[in-house]
């Protein structure tokens, strides 16, 4: 049974990507999903770029962060009567004709969390060099926190089910919460798939992504995690 | 009395009157707040005695045997910070959460 797009909630954390976020939310809303933006304290006219859009905007009044962003989506998409929750990125490198995919893989396989993978057979993104091994050894940083290797590390692409969203309570707040929803999964006996997506590298989403600094603090909070509960 | 003698118990002491004029609520606050402050002037005073208690414990120094106490006292007390800043931060999050500002728009 193909579930109604308006029960299938798209959360975009976003900070400060007003140059984006209007193209990102718009190819969304093509789909005929529910969009929800949640705006982790942007600085700049995030807010009135998306007046007219018929979107979900939430608004932290301080910043906290893409982890706690999210967390604050999954809490109002399930008390808006989600039935599943995609995690997108803001800054326009995921394709939304993917989502359907996702949902369909998380049907098929009966799974309770599907994430997207850029190294999956049929991804067609091209991973440059440098971030390359980054993900290589972020993946095998996260399955000797979590125990569970995935083909592709840090992915901001997901679909849960909302079973999975009440159970996950995501508390890092910052980027580490990738490497935290895996943690989770594994210790709340989750079933999980991966889905190949296609990601559009561009120099925008590049200049905002992830250098190999981020990739050592993301190592560091996750000790940290560990060590307090 | 050498002169860091004095400079330490003089530190000792305020330390121990600034707590107690902070904190000031049970007699069993300032019984501790003396006996660790007693316990620091008298070391401070009669460093022959850390000395003795470092051989028996098998280090050369007393002041070498402070020093390592001290620092895994310091380490604890950094770990015992930062999981209270977690929580604190915890509590934040939520308070944030809770008065998000929240928009539904129409087409």
């Amino acid at each position: 049974m193909p579930a109604s797009p308006q029960t299938i909630f798209v959360i975009i954390p976003c900070f400060n990507e007003a140059s984006v976020i209007k193209d990102t939310v718009a190819g969304v809303l093509e789909k005929g999903y529910s969009v929800v933006v949640v705006d982790d304290a942007s600085t700049d006219e995030t807010k009135q770029l998306l007046h007219g859009f018929p979107v979900h905007y939430l608004r932290h009044r301080i910043n906290l962060g893409q982890g706690a962003a999210l967390q604050t989506g999954f809490d109002y998409a399930i008390r808006k009567g989600a039935a599943f929750l995609i995690t997108f990125d803001a800054d326009g490198q995921h394709f939304s004709g993917d989502i359907a995919r996702m949902v369909e893989t998380m049907e098929e396989k009966s799974v309770d969390i599907v994430f997207g993978s850029r190294f999956l057979e049929g991804s067609d993104s091209s991973v440059p060099p440098g971030r390359k091994w980054l993900l290589k050894t972020a993946r095998y940083v996260n399955y000797f926190f979590s125990g569970i290797l995935l083909s592709d590390a840090h992915n901001g692409f997901r679909c849960l089910s909302r079973k999975a969203a009440e159970k996950i309570r995501l508390r890092e707040n910052r980027m580490a919460h990738a490497s935290e929803i895996l943690i989770q999964v594994a210790k709340l006996k989750l079933t999980y798939a991966e889905y190949p997506v296609k990601i559009h590298y561009t120099a925008y989403s590049m200049g905002k992504g992830q250098g190999n600094r981020h990739g050592l603090r993301i190592l560091f909070e996750l000790i940290l995690y560990k060590l307090f509960r | 009395m050498t002169i860091i003698q004095v400079i330490l118990t003089a530190f000792v002491v305020l330390i121990a009157v600034y707590m107690y004029l902070r904190l000031r609520t049970t007699l069993f606050d300032l019984l501790l707040i003396l006996v660790f402050a007693g316990a620091g002037v008298f070391f401070v005073i009669f460093p022959d005695t850390t000395t003795r208690i470092a051989h028996f414990v098998g280090v050369n120094r007393g002041a070498d045997m402070i020093f390592y106490l001290a620092i895994l006292f310091l380490l604890f007390l950094v770990l015992k910070l930062y999981a209270r800043i977690r929580r604190l931060e915890q509590q934040f999050t939520e308070l944030v959460r809770d008065r998000v500002e929240t928009e539904i728009y129409k087409k």
